[in-house]
């Protein structure tokens, strides 16, 4: 009996639910489709040069823990569904039925309905797969062919994940049944509305932000005390001093309307005047970083990392303001502009929004918050990707590479000699052939700089004119030419073109242990040759003609080998295993050196890896949150669907047409939807440029900004369409709400 | 006097033809300008399916209703919401206030969409709560005000665009007897002072002795109708109570 009162509600229901399967389909699908690479029977061909275990099971981890987000979505959609249903629990109950009998009955519909969203959630992650292992195998350089598979672990995985989830807000949803009145389930969809009042979390915030203002003047003043100079050019003292002016101001803004305003009822002041402070201290905590860059300033990665905090700090807090504030806003508005006030129907939406926006600003700000974190992943992720990808095409450049430190050497004597036989023997061993070998030397070009070992003043190496052109010949680049008494420099990608004129300028001649030397006319080439050449430290390394390197002290002994082939994954973790354990990364215990072997092989699936494991988080998580954040606002609206189709009604008993309450629905859902996403884009932008400008060097350097932009446009074209979807079908569902 | 509502052999059947239900069967009569008309009957008797014909929100099955000589009847749906809006003015049992707009706004709401211009309404809104006696609430939320407070607010939106017909459908049907003793008296000086013509469905004999005319309705068709003329409220009173006695049923409906 009640296996049929189950199905047949559930029949009955299906349109309420509608929201409630397409919600659990979307977050199965995208669960199954990103977990599927990871799974056990997956092994697409990308060549034995790769081994992705070690990416399957970082991107396990990876979305599993995206996917808690996903267990907040379904209860906020039961919660919902539950608020949906309660006139009809009612019912039940006043004809006899037990009310946890009730809640078991609901709870079996869910749990009935998650089992078909789940069945069509892996079904839809099924073809959302192909898309990941193109993503795959496209960074990997392979091609892609449709391949048609349902994994049974991911199967199993996914069906266990959401099993658990729906049993826990199952049992929520039990308890919650069992606690509500009769009479309040009854009455439920004729609850009058409750006061317009804001509700208190902002007194919270406010009192948080305080806390942090302390921190912040706390942190301006320490650094004052340790890096100020009245010799500093005028920006650096100005950031220096606002960084402890702006809070300092601020909190006693705080202190001072708390006592005069906050007790007259006045809070809203308050929050206006503490929104643009809160934009001025972020402005002054902005300018750290960029100051520091531009100045060359002393500071380590620590303070710019807490003033970065701090500026999200101050960004979090103008959105709470202004979300709180907009009530407010629009309230003021209408009454400084009565002629707009008493046009048509706008009395009714100005109330409908002032309304929503005092009694859900919470909501709203939760909303902006998250939508802010999902654009600047979305926005992020080619950035940080398309700079892990650079930079592993700059420093794979060979199939083997050794490099050395003497960082930790302080007796020349031990100043590394070898040749790596090791690497010869294991080659010839495992039968594979060589294209280009070569074993060079890095020379100091002057005695003196051998004990010189301040991070700041690290000595530039040098490179004998020969190698340097063996190694450009390997590359693909021309042979350099030098007179007997010139020298030129290589220059790694990250430098910029201000750093190497700065450096050429001071070095135009240099004295050396074998004479002076002066610059060549071609002075500098920035055709990369690999990262690990240089020096700790430095950018940039001399080429000096092979008779003048004869006369220089040899600090580090590198090799580089490219092959005909691809080292397989396997060799290539033997090897790797061999040579370390004779010529260790840490400083050996009698010598001091320091020794580095790279392998293409193992750098390309480890940076690929970790590349498309970045990629994919962070393209899921900004889904995840992006389509919560949707799902969220979108709810609202429905969820009172009974307020607005009374409220729809009154206006129809007033005579307002059909289009024209249609036209009003219409507005009423833009800036419902409009309000946070325009904050959002805002606050995403002030910070996205603010990441930029951190990273702007390696972007320049590996990225390129036409591409980058070219990317973010791509992005911003997927959250739009998104954006537009959840629009579109939330206006078609609220749309028969006007239909009395 | 002028005739401003005039009903000729209206019916409304609800159902098809093997389950016909005859809500309003073939009702006649036209209602005068200034007049205060009530219309009684018991549940089901069709009083309220008739006002809401009356109203424009249903539509007859047989008949015409002309309002100032305008076939009602005949109007498509786009020149009844226009018709409805300027003609007539609606005081409903549960208030019907929107509850994100304070009382001000909610009389305000009704002038904004009979577009009369901006500078005019905050007046026009201060005149009617003055009349309705409501100035001090103006600028409360109706979840603040009491029931007869919130009815006088409905009933000034009723009518501060001075309408043709004022209906009224149970209008004290939420109000305890106080609050609906002192809408009565609104509604009955709004009749006599402002000259509004109102037509108002109840089943209340206290409410309905307020009014100048009565119809009664007894399963679809107007059963009797009796005039105040010179009586006393009091009077009248009794004898709307005679007449209910005598609608209600006689020896041989008790059986």
């Amino acid at each position: 009996m009640y296996g049929k009162l189950i199905l047949q509600n559930a029949k009955r229901s299906l349109k309420d639910y509608l929201i409630y399967i397409v919600t659990m389909t979307i977050c199965a699908a995208l669960f199954y489709a990103f977990l599927s690479i990871s799974s056990s029977f997956y092994a697409p061909d990308i060549g034995v040069e790769y081994n992705i275990t070690f990416l399957g099971e970082g991107m396990k981890l990876a979305i599993c823990g995206i996917t808690l987000l996903i267990f907040f979505l379904i209860q906020y959609v039961n919660h919902y569904m539950l608020l949906h249903r309660k006139k009809e629990f009612a019912i039940q109950a006043v004809i006899g039925m037990e009310k946890h009998m009730i809640g078991w009955l609901f709870f079996a519909e869910t749990l009935a309905m998650g089992a078909v969203a789940i069945i069509l959630g892996i079904i839809l992650g099924a073809v959302l797969s192909q898309f990941i292992a193109a993503m795959l195998l496209t960074s990997y350089g392979q091609p892609y062919h449709f391949s048609w598979m349902l994994f049974p672990d991911t199967i199993v995985l996914t069906i266990c994940f959401f099993a658990f989830v729906l049993l826990i807000v199952g049992i929520g949803n039990l308890r919650a049944i069992r606690n509500i009145k009769i009479i309040d389930m009854l009455y439920a969809d004729r609850k009058n509305e409750p006061a317009i009042q804001k509700s208190k979390y902002m007194y919270i915030i406010v009192i948080v932000y305080w806390i942090l203002l302390i921190a912040m003047t706390a942190t301006g003043v320490s650094k004052v005390s340790y890096y100020y100079d009245s010799r500093l050019p005028v920006p650096v003292r100005v950031m220096y001093l606002g960084n402890i002016a702006a809070p300092a101001v601020s909190l006693m803004t705080g202190i001072v309307c708390a006592l005069l305003w906050i007790r007259r009822g006045k809070f809203q002041w308050y929050l206006a005047a503490a929104a643009v402070l809160a934009a001025i201290n972020a402005i002054f905590a902005a300018s750290v970083h960029m100051l520091h860059q531009l100045y060359y300033l002393v500071g380590d990665d620590g303070t710019m990392r807490l003033y970065l905090l701090y500026m999200l700090f101050d960004v979090t807090f103008m959105v709470c303001c202004i979300i709180y504030l907009a009530s407010n806003l629009l309230a003021g508005w209408k009454e400084q502009h009565p002629a707009c006030k008493y046009k048509n129907t706008n009395l009714f939406f100005f109330g409908q929004m002032i309304s929503r926006l005092s009694t859900a600003s919470k909501t709203m700000t939760l909303i902006c918050l998250t939508l802010v974190l999902s654009c600047f992943l979305f926005v992020a992720m080619p950035a940080l990707t398309g700079w892990a990808e650079g930079y592993l095409a700059i420093r794979a450049r060979y199939d083997i590479q050794v490099a050395t430190r003497y960082n930790s050497v302080y007796d020349e004597a031990d100043l590394p000699k070898d040749q790596y036989e090791i690497l010869t023997d294991f080659l010839s061993e495992n039968g594979i052939e060589t294209s280009f070998d070569c074993a060079i030397n890095l020379y100091l070009t002057r005695y003196d700089d051998f004990h010189n070992r301040k991070k700041y003043d690290f000595p530039v190496v040098a490179i004998a004119l020969s190698d340097y052109n063996a190694l450009r010949e390997t590359q693909g680049y021309e042979p350099v030419c030098l007179e007997e008494n010139e020298f030129t420099t290589q220059w790694r990608e990250i430098a910029t073109d201000d750093d190497r004129s700065a450096f050429l300028d001071e070095h135009a001649v240099i004295t050396t242990d074998a004479g002076d030397y002066r610059l060549s006319e071609n002075p500098c080439y920035t055709e990369s040759i690999g990262e690990m050449i240089y020096n700790s430290y430095t950018d940039v390394i001399y080429v000096f003609p092979d008779t003048a390197c004869e006369k220089f002290l040899p600090v580090m002994r590198d090799r580089f080998i490219t092959m005909k082939e691809s080292i397989p994954y396997d060799c290539a973790k033997e090897l790797e295993n061999r040579f370390l354990q004779i010529y260790p990364e840490e400083p050996d215990e009698n010598t001091g050196v320091q020794y580095y072997l790279r392998m293409r092989t193992l750098q390309t699936n480890e940076s690929k890896a970790s590349t498309f494991i970045l990629q994919t988080s962070m393209t899921y998580g900004a889904i995840v949150l992006v389509v919560m954040c949707l799902t969220v606002l979108s709810l609202q609206q429905l969820s009172e669907s009974s307020q607005y189709r009374y409220r729809f009604g009154v206006l129809h008993k007033l005579g307002v047409e059909q289009h024209e309450q249609e036209r009003l629905a219409f507005k009423q859902l833009a800036v419902w939807f409009g309000l946070p996403i325009l904050v959002a884009v805002l606050m995403s932008i002030l910070i996205i440029a603010c990441f930029f400008q951190t990273i702007a060097v390696q972007i320049a350097a590996y990225v390129g900004w036409i591409v980058l932009l070219h990317q973010v446009a791509v992005m911003a074209g997927i959250l739009g369409s998104l954006l537009l979807c959840y629009f579109i079908i939330t206006y078609m569902l609220f749309k028969p709400v006007i239909y009395n | 006097m002028n005739e401003i509502l005039r009903l000729e052999h209206i019916q409304k059947y609800y159902g098809n033809q093997g389950n016909l239900t005859k809500a309003v069967n073939d009702i006649s009569f036209a209602v005068n300008a200034g007049e205060f008309v009530g219309i009684m009957g018991a549940s089901g008797s069709g009083k309220t399916t008739l006002l809401n014909c009356i109203s424009t929100i249903d539509t007859v099955s047989a008949g015409h209703i002309y309002l100032n000589e305008t076939d009602v009847t005949e109007l498509r749906e786009k020149a009844l919401t226009r018709f409805r809006r300027e003609n007539l003015g609606f005081i409903f049992q549960d208030f019907n206030l929107l509850d994100t707009l304070t009382i001000s706004e909610n009389i305000a709401l009704a002038l904004t969409i009979n577009h009369v211009p901006a500078g005019q309404i905050p007046k026009r809104v201060e005149e009617m709560a003055e009349t309705l006696n409501i100035s001090d609430i103006l600028e409360k939320f109706p979840y603040q005000v009491s029931g007869g407070q919130k009815q006088r607010c409905a009933c000034a939106r009723a009518i501060v665009n001075n309408p043709k017909l004022l209906l009224a459908d149970e209008p004290t049907g939420a109000l305890d007897s106080h609050s609906s003793q002192m809408l009565l008296c609104t509604m009955q000086r709004i009749n006599e002072q402002l000259g509004a013509t109102i037509l108002m469905v109840t089943h209340d004999a206290f409410s309905a002795s307020y009014t100048n005319r009565i119809l009664f309705l007894r399963d679809g068709l107007i059963f009797t109708e009796i005039r105040k003329g010179g009586d006393s409220r009091k009077v009248f009173f009794e004898k709307i109570l005679d007449v209910l006695t005598m609608s209600g049923g006689g020896v041989t409906d008790v059986r």
